[in-house]
């Protein structure tokens, strides 16, 4: 019994110190000029008398612009989502259903020519980094694909190094891809592909950087669903894609949700990439808060009520990852 | 999981075994692509970058100079200091990160009352734009209007420095970080509790174990290959801790809660320096596989025995 008392008062204590920025967020953004002066008040109605004044000043601009970096924010966050999914729950399907096989020398192979090529290109034949990329590319990619036919000595990496292969693309300091990524992006421009500040490059960027945690959520969840349906589509020689789309995917509705659930809030929140990927046109909805700090000051009304702007569509998705969570479907594939 | 994936495959595939199935490449090259183009070869550029004297302003061409670029930062002082400060802030955070959570866990599993509102909200924090909760964080531990100072002058305490003291500062970026993953740790320990099986229990009951001694003989040693793993992701996740510094303390008082990632970011679009940010990531990125890998050697035998 003591036991029990003891977790509950842990339970409260951790649930009080949860949801009080919250509350303070909430109440905050109510408040008057001043009922946040004159310290701190806690109980709307009794300490200070609410007014919906900082959400009007929001809404209709007084404060900047915060209705276009939500649409973008929104935008942005519902296409790489879209497209991060799918590929990514095409890889996993393919990293549970086939066998593949990759040599190592090739993977090596590959980091050679592009490096050397690279170095090669931009000094000797005078190339600007971005040609010299893209032609890097073109030579290096058939040149790994054919060494991987030959029979080549050293180990062979199999599904299981694939898939860390992309996991790991997950553990990398973000600001190491990202600042190379700005880089890359700056040197397309020069070549009249502009993709700093840019829906496109937005999306690429998170559709990217959300692949690795799509597939690897998504593979387990492949991993336990049935196969039989899937074989006797097979026997009726029904095409693979076909399969994939029309019967494994509709099985998986679940489980693509909270993974939708889980890229989507990942992207609305990202603030590094937009820091370095945007200038003005398609700056996200954290850039426009983390400005908030140095140019409102003191009014907290208005920073609560842009904070409640990305708080509240995630408190939304969150409730709806606890009900899938329920079902223990989540649980199932972070294990 | 691995062997029955490979035997589901060949039967998948009609016994003809799936190694010539070219299918399989439509469904993996588009992400492959994605991940090879976007992530993995624009570091191409920033790893020649970063043995180039490179810079955006003033504009120069850039020119090879070794490894001049590592050795400026190794033996610069602001380096070490971001360096002992995310190891400080990191280390902190997820040792707190992981009592907390733990603890949480087994007092969710041993079903209190309330459970259900309990477990939705634990779960929100790590949902929450990190920027938007530093922004509430500066309320909350704003020194003279702030809520926590509130809370100090009702026990007769002094105002405290909150965000101006490098120590304090520290603390306050600490809680944040506890604040928003402490749930990642009670959610996956959970998902270990769940697994673990009844009988055992029951016969530490027929031995009439105590509680306290059935935790630290079945349940902390049953789940030490989980906590293990979720360590490593709480520190390497924790390793890239900005976006609440950004806002909170802007790396100050002067430069004493700069991280490495603001570091670079400093370095890289305010003074423009491409070469110098470029080898700082790398280091970085080498510290992390460095850890990582001593990380998973040190841990291994631990994790073989408890299976």
């Amino acid at each position: 019994m003591i036991i029990r008392m003891g977790a509950l008062a842990l339970c409260l204590i951790w649930f009080i110190f949860t949801i009080f920025p919250l509350y303070w967020t909430l109440i905050t953004s109510f408040k008057p000029p001043q009922a946040v002066a004159g310290g701190a008040t806690y109980i709307p109605w009794v300490d200070f008398t609410p007014t919906l004044k900082a959400y009007i000043e929001t809404a209709t601009g007084v404060r900047g612009n915060f209705i276009q970096p939500t649409l973008h924010s929104a935008l942005i966050a519902i296409s790489a989502t879209v497209v991060s999914v799918l590929f990514g729950s095409m890889a996993a399907y393919a990293l549970v259903r086939f066998t593949f096989r990759v040599r190592l020398l090739s993977g090596l192979a590959f980091a050679v020519v592009a490096i050397g090529g690279y170095v090669l290109l931009t000094e000797s034949f005078g190339l600007s980094p971005s040609a010299a990329l893209g032609a890097v590319f073109l030579i290096a990619v058939p040149v790994s694909v054919l060494l991987n036919r030959l029979q080549l000595p050293g180990p062979v990496l199999g599904n299981e190094d694939v898939l860390f292969w992309f996991v790991s693309q997950r553990m990398f300091p973000p600001i190491v891809a990202a600042f190379a990524l700005f880089l890359f992006y700056s040197e397309l421009g020069k070549e009249g592909f502009k993709a700093v500040d840019t829906y496109f490059g937005m999306v690429l960027a998170y559709t990217s950087f959300s692949l690795p945690i799509v597939i690897w959520l998504m593979r387990d969840f492949f991993q336990s669903l049935p196969l039989e349906i899937e074989e006797a589509a097979m026997v009726d020689d029904v095409p693979r894609l076909r399969i994939f789309f029309e019967i494994v995917l509709p099985m998986s509705r679940a489980g693509l949700i909270a993974v939708s659930i889980i890229t989507a809030g990942f992207v609305w929140n990202e603030f590094l990439f937009a820091l370095l990927l945007t200038t003005s046109d398609w700056q996200t909805l954290p850039i426009m808060l983390a400005g908030q700090n140095s140019v409102r000051g003191d009014e907290w009304w208005a920073i609560a009520v842009a904070a409640m702007v990305a708080l509240v569509p995630m408190i939304v998705l969150a409730g709806l990852l606890a009900r899938l969570m329920r079902s223990g479907l989540v649980i199932g594939g972070i294990k | 999981m691995r062997y029955e994936a490979k035997k589901d495959c060949g039967r998948g595939a009609g016994g003809k075994g799936c190694m010539r199935e070219p299918i399989k490449y439509v469904f993996i090259w588009p992400a492959f692509l994605v991940v090879l183009i976007i992530a993995l070869f624009p570091l191409i550029y920033s790893l020649v970058a970063s043995f180039q004297a490179f810079r955006l302003v003033p504009p120069r061409p850039p020119r090879y100079i070794g490894f001049e670029n590592y050795g400026n930062l190794i033996t610069a002082a602001r380096f070490w200091g971001a360096v002992i400060n995310t190891a400080t802030i990191v280390f902190i955070a997820v040792a707190l990160q992981y009592i907390i959570g733990f603890a949480v866990a087994v007092a969710l599993h041993a079903k209190v009352p309330g459970e259900r509102l309990f477990r939705v909200t634990f779960l929100i924090p790590m949902l929450m734009s990190p920027i938007a909760i530093s922004l509430i964080m500066r309320m909350i531990f704003n020194s003279t209007i702030g809520p926590v100072d509130d809370l100090l002058t009702f026990f007769g305490l002094p105002n405290l420095p909150f965000l101006t003291n490098p120590t304090w500062a520290k603390g306050v970026l600490i809680t944040v970080e506890v604040w928003q993953w402490t749930p990642f740790v009670i959610l996956l320990i959970l998902a270990g509790l769940q697994t673990l099986p009844r009988d055992i229990y029951e016969a530490a009951e027929i031995e009439s174990a105590t509680p306290w001694q059935q935790f630290w003989g079945i349940t902390f040693p049953m789940l030490l290959p989980i906590s293990a793993a979720v360590i490593f992701i709480r520190i390497i996740e924790s390793f890239k801790v900005m976006d609440t510094v950004f806002v909170l303390t802007g790396g100050g008082p002067g430069t004493s809660t700069e991280t490495l990632t603001l570091f670079a970011y400093q370095e890289g679009f305010k003074k423009f320096n491409i070469g110098q940010t470029s080898a700082l990531s790398f280091l970085f990125l080498i510290t992390v596989i460095v850890f990582g890998v001593v990380y998973l050697a040190l841990l291994r035998p631990y994790l073989e025995r408890s299976r």
